[in-house]
């Protein structure tokens, strides 16, 4: 039985297609990142399997339990980290988690043993009694996670947890996501940070318009792109002519043009390179700047959607 | 016990909030407590005036033959200088007309009393061309008017005395009677006193006053007319706040909404109608918190009698369902927590106003009376005036029915608008 199993899920606002069919399995005690850029469908699907939006068509179970038939079951297998800090800025850190641990159903010695160890993992014991609304947004991060560990779910769902908050946190996070599947905690983890992807994951979905466009290892991947390294320019000036020029040398697979940057994927940069560069001088354009980057998985989504990830 | 844990953290979360505790308790005792301090401490019912400063020029002259002891106008000055009178009126004697009105016009004194001279010898001719003048601080509305009507009030008496001697002695001739011309200035003298004793106990010892008025007080309530109406403006100062209360604390749902606990709520193993049923718990409890504190409170601070237990207790119970249930229907309406101030600011007041909150000591027209009984405040107000009048409880028990089945009602509208938007 997978941790997380969901077959053919689709989501309709009106016309509006968030998700359209999406298939995944997610195995115990394994960490999968849905990777993808924003209004991909990721909070979409994870609404879904938290119970927040009824599926228009399709399945989805955690830990075996429907979440539209056993809700109720489905959920308490599941903790959620909300994309937003959803905590009550009025009560402090413990009333919090005491409030949301009883929520989980958690009472007396056993509230109070699993808030203590709780406030330890996220590094709050010594702010306990403080109230939320007067933490920095890291702190609230930590707390916001903290509230979805207190019934030691079988699964947790964290919907960008690491979103505008300072690195010390966000490595403060990282890790306590590593730790929580070292202990046997499934996780499912969405980002749109190809770093904490590559660093979480055991497999990662790559989603893009409502759909899981590509799917497995890091490794695997990043296989996709063919070790194409991706190089990105940026240009006086730009002109038709010279990325004309730029296709017919040979080597490069792909052009693209955003922001003033032009993006090249090549199969090796050290023979691509000089011609480039040759090419922009015969079309009187210069290059201002230049950066090289080895094949990751910004380059992979670049490839299967001609778009970067960060668009 | 999770609809209970969700109640308790929103009443923690209540109280917590300045605003929430201001709007729920301290405003309405605030407001009653100005107007408490407003007739002077009202406790005892005792309505302090500032001192009043009076002049008088006593000119007055008693004349040869004159059936009196002394003249009018020393019994005229005397009232102004009398030991009962002390403490709110400040007397003192002028020599002429022309010094008292430069008193009056520096300011010194408030008021002047100008006694003619040959006063009473005009008065006991039944002449009407000699007056006492009354000069007074036109800045002054109150002091001029206490002066004139004790003036008046003597005057009067002695003319009544003056005509009732006249009548005796008219009738007694009619009967062929000859009185005794000796007895006539004993009759006068003796009448005066008894004039100016009866006002001095009628106004400072009325226990010992000859004609005193009683009024009907209803068993069990407040005898002391200010503090009577305290009660009422009281009563309709904790039905509008209840009733903003019971709105304020529903438009945490919405609040929830915008803070993203409410979906976090929703991924955790709790029923949507536990979290509503809590979240309804938490407004009827603030409601029920605020109305027994707002009860007790007055009682102490402002001395309200609020009556029969029992009548309390039900108009009390009768409030809070209506207020609930206005709350959850009103916030149902609401989008956002942005709009909820202007909403319940407008939508209580109109309501508040047209239940006659704001009116319940004032005789009004009987079209807005009729249309009170179209609010849950006008049945509110009305369950209290009878609670506060003494009545029986059995007179409760019509508004009480009104302000449940109204409540009840509109609490399951609110109640179906919510489930369907949080479905």
């Amino acid at each position: 039985m997978n941790a997380i199993e969901v077959k053919n899920l689709k989501k309709s606002f009106g016309d509006l297609v968030a998700v359209q069919g999406v298939d995944i399995a997610v195995q115990k005690g394994e960490i999968l990142s849905l990777l993808g850029p924003n209004g991909a469908g990721k909070s979409t699907t994870i609404s879904m399997l938290a119970g927040l939006l009824s599926p228009s068509d399709g399945e989805a179970s955690i830990m075996g339990h429907s979440v539209t038939k056993e809700p109720e079951a489905a959920k308490a297998s599941l903790g959620v980290v909300p994309q937003d800090i959803a905590l009550y800025p009025d009560l402090s850190a413990r009333e919090n988690l005491v409030f949301w641990g009883k929520m989980y159903g958690l009472r007396g010695a056993a509230l109070k043993t699993r808030v203590d160890q709780v406030l330890d993992i996220i590094g709050l014991t010594e702010r306990q009694k403080d109230r939320v609304g007067k933490f920095s947004g890291g702190m609230k991060r930590r707390v916001n996670i903290g509230a979805a560990l207190l019934h030691e779910p079988d699964v947790v769902i964290m919907d960008e947890p690491t979103v505008g908050i300072d690195p010390q946190s966000r490595r403060h996070i990282l890790d306590n996501v590593k730790e929580l599947n070292r202990q046997g905690m499934t996780v499912l983890y969405t980002t749109h940070y190809m770093e904490e992807a590559a660093e979480l994951s055991d497999h990662i979905a790559i989603m893009d318009q409502g759909k899981v466009i590509a799917y497995g290892t890091h490794d695997e991947l990043i296989k996709l792109v063919g070790e194409q390294t991706r190089i990105d320019l940026t240009l006086n000036a730009e002109s038709a002519m010279i990325f004309d020029a730029w296709h017919s040398v040979a080597g490069v697979s792909r052009i693209d043009a955003t922001d003033g940057t032009v993006t090249v994927l090549v199969d090796d940069s050290n023979q691509v390179l000089p011609a480039l560069f040759e090419a922009a001088a015969q079309a009187n354009v210069r290059i201002t700047s230049v950066d090289i980057q080895e094949p990751n998985l910004e380059t992979v989504f670049l490839h299967l959607t001609g778009r970067a990830l960060r668009d | 016990m999770k609809i209970l844990d969700i109640a308790f953290k929103d009443l923690i979360r209540s109280f917590r909030s300045a605003f929430a505790v201001g709007m729920m308790i301290i405003a309405p005792l605030g407001l009653i407590g100005l107007i408490y301090f407003a007739f002077g401490g009202a406790s005892g019912g005792t309505a302090d005036l500032p001192a009043v400063n009076v002049g008088v020029v006593n000119a007055d002259r008693l004349p040869a033959e004159a059936p009196l002891d002394k003249p009018l106008g020393d019994e005229i000055r005397s009232m102004f200088f009398d030991e009962s009178v002390a403490s709110w009126i400040t007397a003192s004697d002028y020599a002429d007309e022309a010094s008292a009105r430069t008193a009056v016009d520096k300011q010194e004194i408030g008021v002047a009393i100008i006694i003619p001279q040959d006063f009473t010898g005009h008065f006991l001719a039944g002449e009407t061309d000699s007056q006492v003048l009354i000069l007074s601080d036109p800045t002054l509305t109150i002091a001029p008017q206490v002066a004139e009507n004790m003036v008046t009030a003597m005057l009067d008496g002695v003319s009544g005395g003056r005509i009732a001697i006249q009548t005796v002695i008219e009738r007694q001739q009619a009967n062929g009677l000859q009185p005794d011309p000796a007895q006539i200035p004993v009759l006068i003298n003796r009448y005066t006193t008894w004039y100016a004793n009866f006002q001095r106990d009628m106004f400072h010892n009325p226990d010992r006053a000859a004609l005193t008025l009683a009024t009907a007080v209803a068993e069990g309530t407040s005898e002391n007319p200010i503090q009577k109406m305290l009660g009422i403006m009281m009563a309709g100062q904790m039905v509008f706040f209840s009733f903003f209360t019971g709105a304020f604390s529903m438009m945490s749902i919405l609040r929830e909404d915008e803070e993203g606990t409410l979906a976090r709520l929703f991924t955790m193993p709790v029923r949507r109608a536990s979290i509503l049923a809590g979240k309804f718990l938490a407004v009827f409890l603030s409601v029920v918190v605020q109305g027994i504190v707002l009860i007790i409170a007055a009682h102490y601070a402002f001395n309200i009698n609020w009556g029969e237990p029992l009548a309390v207790a039900l108009a009390l119970i009768g409030q809070v369902i209506a207020a609930t249930g206005l709350g959850v229907l009103l916030i149902s309406f609401v989008k956002e927590s942005k709009q909820g101030g202007p909403v319940l600011g407008g939508g209580l007041t109109a309501l508040g106003m047209l239940g006659g909150l704001f009116t319940a000591n004032i005789s009004m027209p009987k079209a807005f009376t009729m249309l009170a009984n179209f609010t849950p405040q006008g049945w509110v107000i009305k369950s209290w005036g009878i609670v506060l009048g003494g009545q029986p409880v059995s007179d409760l028990l019509l508004p009480f029915a009104v302000m449940t089945a109204m409540g009840i009602v509109m609490f399951v509208l609110g109640a179906i608008m919510f489930r369907k938007r949080y479905a």
